[in-house]
């Protein structure tokens, strides 16, 4: 298990690495600040991210309002720190689902072989037919928009590419003597694969969650920017752009901050993606 | 070499099988009456009754699925409930458009992805390599979508150069094209500069350089010939997530494509529609990568075929 002590030892590595290595303590300390807002978000908001000031229909920055207000009226800031929650849960979220499925698969994959591999792996060849996006945009078309269904279709249309690394990383744990070892003196296969495959995989799976996290992230926006997503008045970045693309004659800070979140966020889980496979791996 | 052809066609058939299952499907794997969402609150009885038989939804599934797949064989994709046109018609119509902005799109890409690739391989660990770098990750980053709003913001409404939205002249594809070449040659520069410096670390490119050889000779007949191959297959691999790309970024530009037409669809749930564009998509990448795939075989005859899993 994750938290058992075999699991515990190498975790205070880790924590030491990313602490020691530049890229990696700031792109983490800043993520840290990301999710910190989310969470304290609301409480920090200057308005009421769904109240319309009538005196102040899209107003350009000012002192009351910083990054200005919206076509009818509401708090572009405001909105924003509402929505780093938004986004951050519906991508987390997708991810955790990614992750548990695709690990799943992957590792069950890996370690049967044979005609269940050949199956599974097939069918993801299939799912991987169409690009992530038009994937989640079927299943968007079956679920109905919203801001859950978008949340399972990103999730799910990432199994298969997630499921597909995992199963490589782990077909080279099979290969090792340790799992021929267990094997031979009679270990169950769920003991071999969650105190083996998983931990000794568990780099990979570190890297390729935090690279899934991105995507998922931009994939979340992107369903919103087209109306399939989290629907208005929720305040998510992706369907705040979409609001504000009518207006890009108008009133430029609606197209323009939002946007500016998504990429900060999503290249700060980047940044912290590569330098966590530079501390992993430091040949590449 | 004969043998890994056949059996990558085969895998592909295979692949394009199941993804019409999957297509086939999604009518069905709606919750409640498909029928009733699809014509929404308002549909009578007998609407409701004639748009059942008309999709078959009364006979047995397998046979369902033989009459869909039948009909997609002969290019029949069904009919839009919105238009009422054949669904393949719909496409046909709009795919030049489509195949127009990617391959526009693809030129960008290779123009600036192998550019700074090389670039940064030939200054690597230099500042100009992080640099470049740096600009990669943060072109990854960004969400296409957005990127098409501010290249409008900036170039269409601001400078006034480009018309922002509509059109599908030459002028109207620039920023559209713009758009999905930045995002698409991000990924190619990391893939050029892990190519180039891979090769430049060999004894040849050394002995080339000990003899006093022009640099750009070394670089660009010596070094970058060798990574071609790899590059062209990604290149193929990127057309084809072009398709899935310009899904999103035509809709920021109005570009009537199959990405327009789908998403359309999906807001008006107009099933046989987004079964189509589904299906379409699906089929033109999968026809896209095999071709890379037995081109590369073709191409490089280092290639070891035999071994090859064919996916």
């Amino acid at each position: 298990m994750f938290w058992s002590r075999q699991w515990s030892v190498p975790r205070l590595e880790l924590w030491e690495k990313i602490m020691q290595q530049k890229k990696a303590k700031y792109s983490f300390l800043m993520m840290l600040c990301i999710v910190l807002l989310g969470i304290i978000g609301p409480w920090i908001a200057p308005h009421d991210p769904t109240k319309t000031y009538y005196e102040a229909f899209m107003q350009g920055p000012s002192k009351d309002f910083w990054l200005g207000t919206d076509a009818i009226g509401r708090d572009i800031l405001s909105r924003m720190l509402y929505g780093t929650r938004v986004t951050l849960t519906v991508a987390l979220l997708a991810s955790v689902m990614t992750f548990v499925a695709g690990t799943l698969i992957g590792v069950t994959c890996a370690y049967l072989g044979g005609i269940v591999d050949n199956l599974i792996m097939r069918i993801m060849d299939i799912m991987l037919a169409l690009p992530g996006i038009v994937l989640a945009l079927a299943i968007v078309a079956v679920l109905g928009p919203s801001q859950e269904n978008a949340m399972i279709a990103i999730g799910i249309s990432s199994i298969p590419a997630f499921s597909i690394l995992i199963r490589g990383a782990a077909l080279s744990i099979k290969q090792s003597g340790y799992v021929e070892a267990s094997r031979s003196i009679g270990s169950s296969n769920w003991w071999i694969i969650t105190r083996q495959f998983i931990p000794n995989i568990s780099n990979v799976l570190i890297v390729y969650t935090t690279m899934f996290i991105g995507s998922a992230i931009l994939g979340t926006s992107a369903l919103g920017f087209i109306g399939l997503g989290a629907q208005p008045p929720t305040p998510e970045w992706g369907t705040m752009l979409n609001e504000g693309k009518n207006y890009l004659r108008e009133a430029w800070w609606l197209a323009t901050f939002p946007g500016l979140a998504i990429t900060a966020v999503v290249f700060t889980v980047y940044l912290l993606g590569d330098a966590l496979r530079d501390i992993f791996d430091p040949k590449s | 070499m004969k043998q890994y052809i056949v059996k990558r066609l085969l895998s592909g058939i295979v692949v394009l099988f199941g993804l019409s299952v999957f297509t086939f499907l999604l009518i069905h794997l709606i919750p409640g009456d498909p029928v009733r969402i699809m014509l929404g609150q308002r549909a009578t009885v007998e609407q409701i009754e004639s748009l059942r038989g008309e999709l078959g939804l009364n006979k047995p599934l397998v046979v369902q699925y033989l009459d869909y797949a039948s009909g997609v064989l002969k290019g029949d994709l069904g009919t839009s409930l919105k238009t009422g046109r054949p669904v393949s018609t719909e496409i046909a119509d709009r795919f030049p458009a489509t195949a127009k902005m990617a391959l526009a799109s693809l030129v960008v890409a290779v123009v600036i992805g192998i550019g700074l690739g090389v670039l940064a391989a030939k200054y690597k660990d230099t500042p100009i390599d992080g640099a470049i770098m740096t600009f990669s990750t943060f072109g990854m980053s960004i969400p296409g979508f957005w990127l098409g709003l501010l290249v409008i913001l900036v170039f269409s409404v601001h400078l006034g150069w480009f018309p922002i939205a509509g059109g599908t002249g030459l002028k109207d594809m620039v920023l559209p094209a713009f758009t999905l070449g930045t995002l698409l040659a991000t990924a190619l520069s990391r893939l050029t500069r892990a190519g180039m410096v891979e090769v430049l670390s060999n004894d040849y490119i050394r002995t080339a350089r000990a003899k006093g050889m022009n640099e750009r000779i070394v670089l660009l007949r010596h070094a970058f010939r060798n990574v071609m191959i790899p590059i062209v297959a990604v290149i193929g691999l990127e057309l084809a997530g072009l398709l899935g790309g310009a899904v999103i970024v035509e809709q920021v530009f109005g570009w009537p494509g199959v990405g327009t037409l789908a998403i359309q669809a999906i807001s008006s749930r107009d099933f046989p529609m987004i079964q189509g564009t589904t299906l379409f998509i699906g089929a033109v990448y999968v026809l896209v990568v095999i071709l890379i795939d037995v081109l590369y075989a073709l191409l490089d005859p280092r290639i070891d075929y035999t071994t090859k899993e064919g996916v």
